[in-house]
């Protein structure tokens, strides 16, 4: 036994690619452009159903920031068939949970069921996206929820909120200048136009994707997708079916220049008067169209300095640097020059600026994986007694020797073998499977990515490191944000 | 139905247009048949060391991961608490073999996960590397060396911890929490500065070897590896391990208070009010009243969004981003904790709704739709946590640890179902009565708005560690003036002249205080010989059974100490010069001149008797010394340097030569308190001129 261990052993390690076990598959688009990806595990009785949202902070009025996290909330107050409060209550009164959350790109939803409810989460999310309902009482009490988050996350933590600080000063005039957390003073003045309206852009079927993982039968569930997602109305059709829900028949009839009383509630899409008919024609066709901001960001020009004075006891720095999107081939080389820098406990960074200089209670380099221009980041968290001008200039010893030389061969293995095991372990989980089939289409156009990984992180190079190291971590163009101890 | 058909044809030629629309949106799908829950049997066996080995084969994934957990029970840690913490943290810090330069390395070239603390250490890891990988492991479990340099530097990380701490709603919440729950219990050691800088490494190993020992140990082994592979891994890199009897007795529960308590911690520029009310209970996991206690308690605030307190506080009001009840039932200790964050202005308002939502659990049945809710909600998570592989793991660990029967969670659902609207309402009669710890952390303006809840209006403030905060009172003098009465109590004088007059007639004291060690000494007697010479000239010496063990002196230009232990060491520059500031029979009277940094804080009410407080900082020292309001004398003095914290207390003032002196003094160091009682005072007696050398 032990024999064939150790020889098992030899060979594994001779070889430290192994292939990726691949997930499968079935995807396929609905007429009304809704995209739907369906992966299969029978492992555990459970299934993922899950809808991401082609929209986040970027997306949003400069005047209104914060509002797709906040729409985020409000989408769990209820439809035409679910009362307030009632939504959650079905998923958990059936064994399963629900949440979602919203990043500066998308906003994702879902639901983790018992298998033999995935027709109820189906049921629950296509009501969710067709026609959801939001009364004053719930706009009240999410802006309040909202603004709590918002003091508990941020505002009453320490160091909470560099994160605002950081973006705004990397991104200078672009839409990811603010982050989804937004202003509570722009929450504080959204009307009702500007909830509908934003239901009306951004949450409709060619903008979001229907993704699915677990203890499923393909065939069974493209039944009940057709049923609950492909009834929803193509291009705009589905908001003249919204207005048909909620206008007066008045209000209905100035509009569109037809009574409403010529569409019938139970087969709303197949009328009998031809003007009718005509209206539902020409709204299907008429396109759903999703401005998706692509503007160029100014480049930092100099070094931008901002001090910050925080509720802390240790000061602490952040250096904010553009990095490039997620799409670009450097990005794999990015996140392992951040793995070299601060991956594990071995890493340059911990190693040298935490436990042998003890100048750092933390320090860490991160890339932030945005569809737009990315944000990549240095930090440090002072030791007691060290001042940040210590700090900076231990952590820019570690940026420019890793410009200057060459990572070694064996920290070059190190990081690729840890790779590995971070790209074998990130499909343990159906919930985790179904967010990372929706987010490699979604970002990356291409869902088969999933099971490209390890190539993708392979094929970086040593020089690749260095040479990204030398092209994004620019030391003469950058943001330094200080945080010191406020007085008390 | 042949509409549908209709359409899918259509779909399929991908014609354009809107079709279907015929569902009726307002049913509601009906549950499909219920799937079949597995638990799958985990291998257990034990080691030929008594390590007992539970296995939890799954290969869906080409990784293993090895739990060593340690079966002994917490011990107290008093004033040397976080001990264990610190030696969980010191365990990867290098092992006989390896440097932890090297282990570090190691472990990160195969992308390995390997992670301790004070009661277990873990090792996750790609199934192809596992051979090498436990071979690390087996080195750090038998061989960690604890060197000198990584002790010294995780304590110095530590005390940056603790100083971010103070800054931490969340931190200073559990400690308070901790302190208020288990007063005298292992689960009530929060280390703070005082404690962090007693422990020494050899607290650290002996915790170690205390802690981590084979016998009555676990090793789940989880994930890609066959139990015969397992038994013979375990044997391999474990088998050899020897150690110690663990300690084994039970610490039993946490201490209840009549009424409910307000407590308070300052988080200066909160914005949030983190309020957790608790209370330690009573229950061992698998009590019978475990089940039935945790849907009474999914009801009142289980993570869901159906539970009342989210409800209510939440939904309804706006309060908080989430607020939860949790239940922790644990071998060692168990309570009830429902905690959230809510905004300054609603600190009391929420305190209200907390407590009628716990009002109205223990006095009314909850509805039978909300406990359908719970029991099915808790049937969900249970069936959902069986998709890691750890689970399984965890349940066969629990059942061996608390010797549960070998059933208890494939009956779990079964249980579950059978928990009634009686047996709920049972529960918060029993485990949920007045006795409620009220703990918030936040702003100060905040204070006035909970006093109302605490049932004798007293609010404990505690500090970011749950030690009772001093509150003080403003002096009604100032320091300078308190130095002066104490200088006219202590010389039995009322005015500068006389005081003046007396002063220069003292040449010499001599005081010698026999302290009586006590049982912890072993009965022994301890002799303290103070000498001071006017006017800087002084020399201390301990003895005892007739020996010196140690004895220091200074006479005014330079001085040293001298221990059995170190031998002699001459004062260092910075020392003299610390020294110079602080020396003299009344060092006080020479603060002015000498430019110490001092501070009267203000009045302090201690044991029921009003104290002037004045600090001291001199160099790295920090002292408090406490005066009466009304005698002005000295009767207590902390002092804090690097090497921990000193407390001596004084009383017993008796004349000797028209000067008042201390005759009793106590002196607390760390663990250890010494009673003194004075056995003379020589005052301008003949000093041996040899002490100074």
């Amino acid at each position: 036994m032990k024999k064939r261990l150790l020889i098992a052993c030899a060979i594994g390690c001779a070889l430290p690619a192994a292939a990726q076990k691949p997930v499968e598959y079935v995807e396929y688009d609905l007429p009304n452009g809704m995209h739907v990806i369906l992966h299969q595990e029978p492992a555990t009785p459970i299934v993922a159903v899950s809808v991401m949202y082609h929209v986040g902070s970027k997306n949003e009025n400069p005047n209104r920031t914060g509002f797709a996290h906040f729409f985020e909330h409000l989408l769990f107050e209820g439809s035409a068939n679910i009362k307030r409060a009632e939504y959650s209550e079905l998923v958990e009164k059936n064994g399963g949970a629900l949440n979602a959350n919203t990043s500066n790109d998308r906003t994702y939803y879902y639901d983790l069921l018992p298998s033999n409810q995935l027709e109820l989460g189906l049921w629950l999310e296509s009501e969710r996206l067709l026609h959801a309902k939001v009364d004053q009482t719930g706009v009240e009490t999410q802006r309040e929820v909202v603004k709590e988050e918002k003091r508990q996350r941020f505002d009453n933590q320490p160091y909470g909120t560099w994160m605002e600080k950081m973006f705004k000063l990397v991104y200078g005039n672009h839409p990811y200048s603010w982050t989804p957390i937004g202003s509570m003073d722009h929450l504080n003045a959204a009307q009702e136009s500007d909830y509908v309206d934003f239901y009306r852009t951004f949450y409709v079927p060619s903008n979001a994707v229907l993704s699915i993982a677990g203890d499923i039968n393909i065939e069974q569930t493209k039944k009940w997708i057709d049923k609950y997602f492909a009834s929803i109305p193509t291009g705009q059709a589905i908001n003249l079916y919204r207005d048909f829900e909620n206008l007066s028949d008045d209000a209905f009839l100035a509009k569109y220049n037809v009574a409403r009383s010529a569409f019938n509630a139970n087969d709303f899409l197949n009328p009998k008067d031809p003007k009718a008919k005509a209206l539902i024609k020409e709204y299907t066709a008429k396109k759903t169209v999703v401005q998706r901001p692509d503007a160029p960001i100014t480049p930092i020009n100099g070094v931008v300095r901002e001090t910050v004075y925080d509720n802390i006891q240790l000061p602490a720095v952040f250096y904010g640097y553009q990095f490039p999107k997620e799409t670009d081939k450097d990005f794999a080389a990015l996140e392992m020059l951040n793995a070299v820098l601060s991956g594990g406990t071995s890493s340059r960074m911990n190693k040298n600026i935490v436990e042998k200089k003890q100048e750092a209670v933390a320090a860490f380099s991160f890339a932030f994986n945005m569809e737009g221009p990315g944000l990549g980041l240095v930090a440090g968290i002072a030791a007691n007694g060290i001042t940040v001008e210590q700090l900076e200039a231990s952590l820019d010893e570690e940026i420019k020797r890793i410009q200057d030389e060459l990572i070694s061969v064996e920290e070059y293995e190190a990081i690729r073998n840890q790779m590995e095991n971070q790209i074998v372990s990130s499909n343990s989980s159906v919930a985790g499977i179904a967010e990372n089939l929706a987010q490699n289409y979604m970002y990356f156009g291409s869902t088969s990515l999933i099971n490209r990984q390890m190539e993708r992180y392979m094929s970086v190079t040593r020089e690749d490191i260095q040479r990204v190291a030398k092209k994004y971590l620019t030391q003469n163009n950058r943001i330094i944000l200080h945080y010191l101890p406020k007085q008390q | 139905m042949k509409k549908w058909i209709t359409y899918i044809a259509l779909s399929a030629t991908a014609v354009t247009g809107a079709y279907g629309q015929q569902i009726d949106r307002s049913v509601r799908p009906a549950a499909a048949k219920a799937p079949v829950i597995n638990i799958k049997d985990s291998e257990v066996f034990k080691t030929s060391n008594g390590i007992t080995v539970i296995v939890s084969e799954n290969h869906k994934l080409p990784r293993v991961s090895f739990n060593l957990v340690m079966g002994g029970r917490p011990m107290m840690e008093g004033s040397k608490a976080g001990v264990n913490d610190l030696m969980g943290k010191l365990i990867l810090s290098g092992t006989t073999s390896r440097t932890k330069d090297v282990l570090d390395k190691e472990v990160d070239y195969m992308g390995a996960t390997l992670s301790a603390n004070g009661n277990s250490i873990y090792l996750s890891c790609l199934t192809k590397h596992l051979d090498k990988a436990l071979g690390i492991m087996q080195d750090v479990t038998m061989n960690p060396s604890f060197p000198e340099s990584e002790f010294e530097r995780i304590k110095k990380q530590e005390e940056s911890n603790l100083l971010s701490a103070k800054s931490d709603p969340g931190t200073m919440g559990a400690n308070a929490e901790k302190k208020i729950n288990f007063g005298n219990h292992p689960y009530g050691d929060v280390m703070n500065e005082t404690t962090l800088a007693a422990i020494t490494r050899d607290d650290v190993m002996n915790s170690f070897k205390q802690s981590f020992t084979p016998q009555g140990s676990y090793l789940v082994i989880v994930g890609d590896i066959t139990p015969a592979a397992a038994k013979q891994l375990a044997e391999q890199y474990f088998g050899k391990w020897t150690g110690t009897a663990p300690y084994t007795a039970d610490p039993g529960s946490g201490t209840v208070k009549k009424g409910n308590r307000v407590i308070f911690v300052n988080k200066p520029g909160a914005v949030q009010s983190t309020i957790s009310i608790s209370f330690p209970i009573d229950m061992k996991p698998g009590d019978p009243n475990q089940l039935p206690l945790t849907v009474m308690n999914n009801i009142l605030g289980g993570g869901n969004f159906g539970a009342r307190l989210l409800v209510n506080l939440r939904e309804d009001k706006g309060y908080t981003y989430g607020t939860t009840s949790d239940l922790n039932v644990l071998r060692d200790g168990s309570w009830v904790s429902a905690s959230g964050d809510y905004r300054n202005e609603v600190t009391d308002s929420a305190i209200v709704q907390l407590l009628y939502e716990f009002e109205r659990i223990t006095n009314e049945y909850v509805t039978a739709e909300e406990l359908t809710f719970a029991k099915s909600w808790m049937a969900g998570n249970f069936a959902r946590s069986l998709e890691s592989p750890q689970t399984v793991g965890r349940f066969a660990l629990s059942i061996i640890q608390n010797g549960l029967p070998a059933d208890y969670y494939k009956t779990y659902l079964q249980r579950l179902e059978a928990v009634d609207r009686e047996a709920v309402l049972q529960m918060a009669q029993t485990y949920f009565k007045n006795g409620y710890n009220i703990i918030v952390v936040g702003n100060e303006s905040v204070l006035d708005k909970i006093r109302q809840f605490d049932s004798d209006g007293v609010i404990e403030k505690l500090d970011a560690f749950g030690n009772p905060v001093k509150e003080m009172k403003q002096a009604d003098i100032t320091a300078d003036q308190l130095i002066e009465n104490y200088m006219y109590a202590v010389t039995q004088t009322t005015s500068q002249k006389a005081m003046a007059k007396k002063l220069k007639k003292l040449k010499s004291i001599e005081k010698k205080t026999e302290f009586d060690l006590g049982e912890q000494g072993g009965g022994m007697k301890l002799l303290m010989t103070d000498v001071f010479q006017a006017p800087v000239k002084e020399y201390m010496k301990m003895e005892a059974g007739g020996m010196t063990f140690q004895s220091s002196f200074y006479d005014g230009t330079k001085g040293a100490s001298t221990s059995m232990q170190e031998g002699r060491k001459e004062l260092t520059a910075e020392e003299l010069e610390d020294k110079r500031k602080s020396a003299g029979m009344f060092p006080e009277m020479n603060y002015k001149v000498n430019n110490v940094t001092y501070e009267l804080k203000g009045i302090e009410n201690v044991n029921g008797k009003d104290l002037y407080v004045l600090y001291v900082k001199n160099g790295d020292s920090e002292q408090y010394d406490y005066f009466t309001t009304d005698t002005h004398l000295k009767v207590k003095t902390i002092s804090i340097t690097k090497e921990g914290e000193t407390t001596i207390e004084n009383s017993d003032f008796k004349d000797v030569d028209g000067f008042l002196f201390s005759h009793s003094t106590k002196i607390v160091m760390g663990p250890m308190a010494m009673d003194g009682k004075v056995t003379s005072i020589t005052v301008n007696g003949k000093v041996d001129p040899a002490l100074f050398k």
